[in-house]
């Protein structure tokens, strides 16, 4: 297996950061080195972002006005 | 041992994220609600039996997950766990860089991945099936780590990892047909 090859193969565990110390040290150096697979790297890492940034909701304000009223009713009720 | 009295500041810090989650889960907005505000109430009378200083927000999704699965999983609406065709590595990614020079495709990285909208984004991960769903909002939303979801979903690391690379790869499969729908590909980068 190239080197190009190992570090695709490790692509999703290293953006995860899920990869040990020594082979995620192994990716990176490779990536600053290899012009080839700095892209791909860099394509899928700004994907993630764009899926984290663009899938939240945004809760209702009055929503949690009555999470926080029955939280305080339940304190009260416990006491 | 946890302290009740303390509960509601902890633990309602993370309600923002666990309605997130809870509308990508439920795909509406009363379901959602009803989802999170019974994982507060499950919590709340748990929260004796948390142990305190060990990871409150994982604990709280793992009620969450865990209330989704017995309350909607068992509903005729989605009775069946769907398998999901294999689809390649990097899909976008090559489809992107195929035709064009470096240049080009990194140009239409860009307009893919800014013209990509919120709606094309969720709808793509709520039609995952559920037991990929589930993994990848774990992972994608909440920056949870493997073990983290194996705890919360309460499965093995090794089906975490497995779930959630082909859960992926199919939300991507589906990014790319939203972003050739939205004419966000050049030309020569729409054959199929």
């Amino acid at each position: 297996m190239s080197d190009c090859d190992q570090a695709l193969a490790n692509l999703y565990l290293y953006l995860d950061a899920e990869l040990d110390q020594a082979s995620a040290m192994k990716v990176k150096t490779h990536l600053e080195a290899c012009n080839g697979c700095d892209a791909p790297f860099d394509f899928e890492r700004r994907l993630r972002e764009v899926i984290r940034n663009r899938l939240g909701e945004e809760i209702p304000e009055v929503f949690v006005l009555r999470l926080r009223t029955l939280l305080a009713h339940e304190t009260s009720g416990a006491g | 041992m946890a302290d009740q009295a303390t509960f509601e500041r902890d633990a309602l810090q993370h309600a923002r994220q666990l309605y997130s989650a809870a509308m990508r889960m439920t795909r509406n907005p009363s379901d959602a609600e009803d989802l999170v505000q019974e994982t507060f109430l499950k919590a709340y009378r748990a929260y004796a039996s948390f142990e305190e200083g060990t990871n409150l927000k994982a604990w709280l999704y793992r009620i969450l997950t865990n209330t989704f699965i017995n309350k909607y999983r068992s509903d005729s609406r989605r009775p069946r766990q769907s398998d999901l065709a294999d689809v390649e590595d990097l899909y976008m990614y090559r489809r992107i860089g195929s035709a064009d020079s470096a240049e080009a495709a990194r140009s239409t990285e860009d307009q893919v991945l800014d013209g990509l909208v919120e709606s094309d984004i969720k709808q793509a991960v709520e039609e995952l099936p559920e037991n990929f769903r589930l993994p990848v909002l774990l992972a994608d939303l909440e920056g949870f780590s493997y073990k983290e979801i194996a705890e919360i979903l309460d499965i093995p690391i090794g089906t975490v990892m497995s779930r959630l690379h082909r859960g992926r790869k199919a939300m991507q499969k589906r990014l790319w047909e939203f972003a050739r729908q939205r004419g966000l590909l050049p030309d020569d980068a729409v054959r199929p």
